[in-house]
């Protein structure tokens, strides 16, 4: 019995062994196929969202992706993912890129390759109206994300006392805000505003001006793929210098949408 | 090329292992508590489906094919987010200051298996003649009593396997729980996996308390058979 519990054992670990077997140079191996497999939100406006009219997905991300794939000159197929899903999905090679709100940070580091910063935010929290003016007021409460975000860890870091609540996605959050389970949505300014942007009732709804950490987010791929992640970077360097990453910036979060969004940075060499 | 180291360490101790034991804990909280409530209440409804009374009839059996023909995960969605619609702002109120998350679970989880218990029951009550029944009733019962004293320690007897599989299926359908923010075993799973990315070890580790606890579910009703009932394994 004893045999036969490890020999299953064995046998479960080597399928999942040899599901991490990866082709290294994603650059070529894409070029080959022609078409480069991207993981992007598909639910989160202007991240990446489905629109209405087309039935497609668009959005800020996927603008990146499809200005990447029209350099490497592949065609693009979307692959939506959650934040919970998208690192084993692109570990697990079904998926090239990952381009869906991802926040770099160390432990993500160790895992994935992460591009240079494509865009910056701040963490921060959807309440209604006039309850929250600071950090103080969220002492004890319960507090609404979704899983598998850095959101979910940095609420907790920065109010220990409260109860952190994860959801499978951040429309369930938001309903649960609505009906009083929930004392906030917490995570990044520009996702809170695009959902609340959607939401039934907003003008009972703001994002006070609490901010609990920098998010930065950067375009993911598999670690040690140096082709890959030099290509990706060399290419959106090339959209900061000929203001395309700007205009993209403009197109889903400027004057003319309902965000009204200010960039405060540019891409840059940072990593 | 392998690139995935494995830490088995990350769930054998310290703070992510303390998370599992969290997670353990609610699980079996959760899985004890709808266990029993869906026990009870599966008795009585098999008891109103085999009345002689129309309307209680038709009307536990409107709400077995309504409980037992939706996915469990609606059921969960309707408990936490739905009900907030039909009842007045007081009750939700309240509810909101208590833990909810978990009692909405129990709920859904009770009412769903429950339908499932409730079937098992009557068949195990179709399976002991009728006369038994009537020689009850000629004895001087009424319908309860004889169904309390003579037909449902016989019954609920011939239903203890497929029961165990309901209580087994119950176990393992908490972890739906986690939908609504309820941290029980698979939810720490998921969270020492988003923490540390360690999603194997973390998944094989909370894989491993649910073959526990559903052996230790088995063992149990093994027990009470043989102990309770006198039921012997051979026969």
């Amino acid at each position: 019995m004893k045999k036969l519990a490890t020999l299953f054992m064995v046998t479960v670990l080597a399928a999942l062994a040899a599901k991490t077997v990866l082709a290294a140079d994603t650059l070529a191996e894409v070029k080959k196929k022609g078409v480069l497999v991207a993981g992007v939100k598909d639910s989160l406006p202007p991240f990446g969202y489905v629109d209405e009219k087309t039935r497609t997905i668009v959005g800020y991300d996927i603008d990146f992706i499809n200005a990447i794939a029209k350099k490497l000159g592949v065609r693009v197929e979307l692959k939506p993912v959650t934040s919970a899903s998208r690192m084993p999905q692109l570990q697990e090679g079904h998926i090239d890129i990952i381009a869906a709100t991802m926040t770099k940070n160390p432990e993500r580091a160790k895992q994935i390759d992460f591009s240079h910063t494509y865009f910056f935010t701040g963490q921060k929290f959807i309440t209604k109206k006039g309850t929250v003016k600071s950090l103080k007021d969220l002492d004890g409460k319960k507090i609404g994300t979704a899983k598998g975000s850095t959101s979910e860890q940095n609420a907790k870091k920065a109010i220990p006392s409260a109860t952190v609540l994860s959801f499978d996605d951040y429309p369930q959050a938001l309903l649960a805000l609505e009906q009083g389970k929930v004392f906030a949505v917490t995570t990044d300014e520009a996702i809170l505003a695009g959902i609340l942007a959607k939401a039934p009732g907003k003008e009972r709804f703001e994002i006070p001006n609490v901010q609990i950490s920098d998010e930065p987010y950067g375009l993911g791929m598999r670690k040690g793929d140096k082709n890959f992640v030099d290509f990706v970077n060399k290419t959106i360097l090339e959209m900061e210098k000929t203001g395309e990453a700007a205009r993209i910036f403009t197109k889903w979060f400027g004057p003319a949408t309902q965000f009204h969004l200010h960039r405060n940075f540019k891409i840059t060499a940072d990593r | 090329m392998l690139n995935y180291k494995f830490d088995w360490s990350i769930v054998t101790s310290g703070k992510y292992f303390e998370w599992l034991v969290s997670g353990f804990k609610v699980t079996l909280q959760l899985s004890a508590l709808s266990i029993v409530l869906a026990f009870l209440l599966g008795l009585l409804i098999a008891v109103m489906r085999m009345s002689h009374n129309r309307p209680i009839r038709w009307l536990s059996l409107a709400y077995l094919e309504f409980f037992r023909n939706t996915p469990l995960l609606v059921q969960i969605f309707f408990w936490y987010f739905g009900s907030y619609k039909i009842l007045p702002t007081a009750v939700n109120d309240w509810l909101n200051s208590t833990n909810f998350e978990f009692a909405a679970a129990v709920i859904a989880l009770t009412i769903y298996t429950s339908a499932f218990i409730a079937e098992d029951i009557r068949s195990g009550v179709l399976a002991i003649p009728k006369e038994q029944m009537e020689a009850a009733r000629s004895a001087g019962f009424s319908y309860l009593r004889s169904m309390q004293y003579i037909i449902l320690p016989q019954a609920v007897r011939l239903t203890v396997p497929p029961l165990v599989n309901q209580f087994l299926n119950l176990a393992k359908n908490s972890s739906l729980a986690m939908t609504i923010g309820v941290m029980e075993l698979t939810y720490q799973a998921r969270q020492v996996e988003s923490y540390t990315f360690k999603g194997f070890e973390a998944f094989t580790a909370a894989t491993v308390v649910y073959v526990a606890i559903s052996l230790v579910i088995t063992a149990l009703v093994n027990l009470y058979n043989e102990k309770v009932l006198n039921i012997h394994k051979a026969a």
